[in-house]
């Protein structure tokens, strides 16, 4: 996702400023992506820039900003387009552990254990805040980190099973593998 | 105070050759108001751990202390009346009496131990895990999620301390099965101490502390970060 359409988003709601904007991003997050001041002011200019929004005059030193007609029908096509996995960051933890693997001297039993108590842990604080009280829009974007986390657990456990099964299996030595001619 | 205290326990099944090892040197404490989850592979011994720690089975060293008292120090008689008055077990398939009433079934270990007015504390207990009004109603009458409540009332009747939780969500829907969490959680903390058996992370991570058994061994121990912490992680 991108702070741009996270922007026009709450400006979807009507006029706000960029403090108001901010507020009201942590407010919809739970805090989760904290943006800086400086983040949403440099979107608001390109905004202004593309014609998404349009600033208005200034109130008591703090200057509003509006979505235009091109920025509703930017919106529109955000939330009516899927998000491709593509465009998500790359997943650190699967190619540390590919790279675990390959690196001679590497505990590759370790490096999931580590991952997988710290995962576990976050877990746990996130399954913490559920019990708080919270608006539907923080706590389903709760649920995403919950089912996120879990998932990476299974898949670390099916990498530790995986790796038991490689251990286990005899492997050739290079001069027993027959080359074909 | 210790609710729960396991010393260097082992449990072997088996002699010789075919000798198995379900759990190899196990120490573990728990407190009240501390739910501890334990996960691992199948055969990496969480049913055995559970065994033992509600004095179903023996260890072939160690000790096992509930409220203080090893276990092995007590007679089978003893034992099974520690069981009633200290202990209180959650299986996933409930093992509620069919015969028998919710409230039936949860005063059902008072009765056995001859305590007078115990209606009233099946109903208070009951009440408490929000199923008033469901007291005369038969398990077949309840859904998955109530009968479940019944067996958490019936594990948390009288002085109990300690539930044991064998895979308590197992037949229930995700819904249903956090609820049932939940209901746990703030059991536990209310005061009282809990060991929770699963294979769902998800599940897990309602405990303060989780730990992973492999081959009858504690590899691995998460414990809650502060949430302060987590919400500075970038």
């Amino acid at each position: 996702m991108s702070v741009k359409h996270g922007l026009l988003a709450l400006l979807e709601r009507g006029p706000m400023y960029g403090y108001q904007l901010r507020a009201a991003f942590d407010s919809a997050t739970g805090g989760t992506w904290p943006l800086n001041i400086g983040q949403v002011y440099t979107t608001l200019s390109r905004l202004e820039r593309d014609d998404l929004v349009v600033a208005l005059p200034e109130n008591d030193g703090q200057r509003p900003y509006e979505i235009t007609g091109q920025g509703r029908a930017e919106l529109r096509k955000w939330f009516s387009s899927p998000v491709k996995r593509g465009d998500r960051p790359r997943d650190e933890v699967a190619i540390k552990l590919a790279l675990a693997i390959t690196t001679p001297g590497v505990d590759v039993a370790k490096v999931v254990m580590t991952q997988r108590t710290a995962t576990m842990r976050t877990l746990q604080e996130y399954t913490r805040l559920k019990t708080q009280p919270g608006e539907l829009p923080w706590l389903l974007v709760l649920d995403a980190m919950i089912f996120q986390a879990e998932a990476e657990l299974r898949w670390l456990d099916h990498c530790e099973a995986s790796l038991v099964r490689y251990e286990t299996q005899a492997v050739p030595e290079p001069a027993d593998v027959e080359v074909p001619r | 105070m210790t609710v729960l205290e396991l010393r260097d326990v082992h449990r072997v099944h088996g002699t010789g050759g075919t000798a198995v090892k379900a759990l190899d040197g196990v120490s573990l404490i728990v407190c009240p108001g501390e739910l501890v989850a334990v996960m691992g592979p199948s055969g990496s011994g969480k049913s055995t751990l559970l065994n033992l720690a509600g004095g179903l089975d023996s260890p072939t060293s160690g000790q096992v202390l509930v409220d203080g008292t090893s276990l092995q120090s007590l007679s089978r008689k003893q034992l099974a009346a520690w069981r009633r008055k200290r202990i209180g077990y959650v299986f996933q398939d409930l093992n509620l009496i069919a015969s028998l009433t919710a409230a039936e079934n949860v005063a059902l270990p008072l009765d056995l131990d001859g305590v007078r007015k115990s209606r009233q504390q099946a109903e208070k207990a009951l009440s408490e895990v929000d199923l008033d009004g469901y007291a005369d109603r038969f398990p077949d009458e309840m859904s998955g999620g109530q009968q479940q409540r019944v067996a958490i009332a019936r594990a948390l009747i009288g002085e109990r301390r300690l539930v044991l939780a064998d895979e308590p969500t197992g037949a229930l829907d995700s819904r249903t099965g956090e609820a049932v969490l939940r209901l746990l959680r703030s059991k536990v903390d209310a005061g009282a101490a809990a060991v929770l058996v699963t294979h769902d992370a998800r599940h897990a991570a309602w405990a303060d502390r989780v730990i992973f058994l492999r081959d009858g061994v504690v590899v691995d121990v998460s414990q809650r970060d502060q949430p302060e912490e987590l919400l500075s992680t970038p």
